[in-house]
């Protein structure tokens, strides 16, 4: 995916409050209802530290969702997003199962998935960055920043870190060792 | 450049549509065989179809303008029957001769059809290929036996429920879908079966078919089940014969190397007709799914285009999916552990919560496969990421205290696995989980 203006969402997850307004803007954008159940990006909550980090799809590069959707109902658009094409979908998960996020959620409507579409058809642009203005930890930026605005997060877990080693190749990603 | 590709499946269309899309600059020329007379669509989605979930343009993957467009020559019902490897020409039932420069055997394989008297009865359906999907979704009977229950025996079996007839599975092993899940997993889901409606019979054999002309029941060894309709769904098998005829080297199926390249010269292969290798264990395997087929065949696509492209081995990864239980399975299941080791040393983790169950089998603390049912599931790419990188979950556990306290909340996924294991709620801080998954582990 090389288009010349593609952006992606990076998110900051130190500047996360767990307020859950990004949720409700998704919501109120895709379904015009107020509930984190209809939105696609998505807080993990870790309450015993008082941690909230905010998921969503991070339309990768090499993207296993894509490749184990049985209805190839995983589809790229033109701004790079990887949306569920809900004509095709059955609601099998695989797409959740196979992303290094558990990304796409269910839609509770009707049983089949939906993940971050980038609000392309709104000139205003994603309403979950809106929804953070004061947080500011969802940033909308072009995709040749993101791996500095990345720095040292999400662009050490995304997906090409992710995938089955080659042979012989030591470090991979995140390690749980402190 | 003159590539053949045999196989207009999901390995076949990959290699032509990476050639096309990355190798603008050469002038290749592309030609795909098939056996069959459509556009490539997707095997997985026939089941789909079958039970009316989808329309039947939803299997397709391409039109047919498309390969016109991309200036791919698809020749229809036209199978390649044998391939002269020195003079590097391909022959097709029909007599056609296909010279080549690089040829890919992309042909998969077909359906197994046991040895049982009364398999060519009318009524005798399967899911495989599509003119055979669309027998069984014309089909008009009220009682259907499958016999086999992997993923296809038990899809198949959910889209003849879904069309409303009564359905049996039968399953010659101790469980369903054995191959994917271990005891445990798979007598939850066979119950969940039996709980919509469909029966299952386990450690059965199928003697034969009963009918005069058409299908009226099927004998077991323990019974005989009256039908109308059969379905196979008793595995694939790679196809082999055509390789043979121009010496490539076969085990169980096609044999290629790390760059999916045959034991002869400039023929390639790549799809559910190869043998390959294990991603994490290195043994040889063949793991018929999807996502190796593209995967293989984009690796086969590169070498052509003449990168050295290194494969970096198969994966096993399957969703089970039925009504409304969900299901994943990656990597070894207890008796696939057993080919790379002995079970004593296996450590079986196993986690049921008001969110589902979770079972890692794990290695030495490492993950070497897991299975999991309902929103548990959900995390499986998390702990496949750990399974692929060698996490020590020993280790994990033992720094848990640590880890869990840092002011950081990087990297999530570390935090995400505290909780899949138990380790992390708000009453088990560190103690009282830690033992719990202690005592699992023991
Ligand atoms: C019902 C069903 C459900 C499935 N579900 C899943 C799933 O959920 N997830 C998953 O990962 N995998 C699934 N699979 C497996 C998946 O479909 C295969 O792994 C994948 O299609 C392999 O691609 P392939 O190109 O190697 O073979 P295929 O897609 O089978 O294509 C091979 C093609 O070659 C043709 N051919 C054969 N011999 C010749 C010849 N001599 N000359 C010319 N053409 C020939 C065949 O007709 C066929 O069209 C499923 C399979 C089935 C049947
Ligand atoms: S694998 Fe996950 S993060 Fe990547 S594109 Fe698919 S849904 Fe998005
Ligand atoms: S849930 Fe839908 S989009 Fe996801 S893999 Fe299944 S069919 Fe494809």
């Amino acid at each position: 995916m090389a288009l010349k203006e593609e952006k992606v969402l990076v998110i900051d997850p130190d500047k996360c409050t767990g307020c859950h307004s990004c949720e409700m803007a998704c919501s109120i954008k895709h379904f015009g209802k107020c509930h984190s159940y209809f939105s696609r990006i998505r807080i993990q909550e870790f309450r015993d530290v008082n941690t909230f980090i905010p998921v969503t799809c991070q339309a990768c590069e090499d993207a296993p969702c894509l490749k184990v959707c049985p209805m190839n109902a995983r589809v790229r658009l033109e701004s790079g997003a990887v949306v569920t094409d809900e004509d095709k979908c059955i609601g099998c998960r695989a797409c959740i199962y196979s992303c290094p996020f558990g990304a796409p959620v269910i839609n509770p409507d009707n049983g089949k998935t939906m993940s971050c579409d980038l609000c392309m058809d709104d000139p205003i642009g994603p309403w979950c960055v809106k929804a953070c203005t004061m947080q500011q930890a969802i940033k909308f930026v072009r995709a040749q920043d993101a791996a500095r605005a990345k720095g040292r997060d999400m662009a050490k877990l995304l997906a090409e870190d992710y995938m089955p080693p080659k042979q012989e190749e030591g470090d991979f990603g995140f390690s749980f060792s402190v | 450049m003159k590539v053949v590709i045999v196989g207009n499946g999901i390995a076949g269309n990959e290699v032509a549509s990476y050639l096309r899309e990355h190798g603008k600059d050469k002038d290749i020329d592309i030609t795909i065989l098939s056996a069959e007379k459509f556009p490539e669509y997707d095997p997985c989605s026939l089941p789909y179809f079958v039970g009316g979930e989808v329309d039947r343009n939803v299997v397709f993957r391409k039109s047919l303008d498309h390969y016109k467009k991309n200036r791919i020559n698809l020749v229809l019902d036209n199978k390649a029957v044998s391939i002269d490897s020195n003079a590097k020409k391909v022959t097709t039932e029909k007599g056609d001769v296909f010279p080549y420069d690089s040829l890919v055997l992309a042909h998969g394989g077909s359906l197994f059809i046991p040895p049982i008297p009364g398999v060519n009865l009318d009524g005798v359906l399967s899911c495989k290929v599509l003119a055979e999907a669309d027998k069984l979704a014309r089909h008009k009977g009220t009682k259907a036996v499958v016999i086999g229950s992997g993923a296809i025996g038990i899809e198949a079996a959910e889209a003849l429920k879904l069309k409303g007839y009564q359905v049996t599975i039968i399953e010659l092993l101790d469980w369903i879908m054995p191959t994917l899940f271990c005891e445990g997993a798979a007598r939850f889901l066979e119950d969940e079966m039996r709980g919509y409606g469909i029966e299952v019979y386990t450690s059965e054999k199928v003697l034969s078919i009963q009918g005069d002309g058409s299908v009226e029941s099927v004998k077991t060894d323990k019974r005989v089940i009256p039908c109308d309709t059969v379905v196979i769904a008793t595995g694939v098998v790679p196809g082999r014969p055509l390789a043979e005829t121009a010496g490539v080297a076969c085990d169980r199926g096609v044999l290629v190397n790390d760059q999916m390249l045959t034991n002869v010269d400039d023929i390639y292969a790549c799809g559910d007709c190869v043998q390959t290798y294990d991603a994490c264990t290195g043994e040889g395997c063949m793991y018929q799914l999807k996502h190796n087929a593209i995967e293989q065949a984009r690796i086969v696509a590169r070498n052509i285009l003449g990168e050295k492209a290194q494969y970096r081995g198969a994966y096993p990864f399957a969703r089970a999916h039925y009504f409304d239980t969900h299901a994943v399975t990656f990597g070894k299941t207890m008796k696939g552990a057993e080919r790379i080791c002995t079970l004593d040393q296996v450590e079986v983790l196993e986690r049921s919560t008001i969110n589902g169950y979770l079972r890692l089998l794990l290695k030495e603390g490492k993950i070497i496969g897991g299975q999991a049912i309902g929103k548990m599931a959900d995390y499986a790419g998390l702990l496949m990421g750990c399974m692929w990188r060698g996490e020590d979950l020993h280790e994990f556990i033992e720094n848990w205290p640590k880890i869990a306290e840092l002011d950081s909340p990087y990297p999530w996924q570390a935090r995400k696995l505290g909780q899949l294991l138990g380790l992390s709620s708000l009453d088990a801080k560190p103690g009282k989980g830690l033992e719990r998954v202690y005592a699992i582990l023991k």
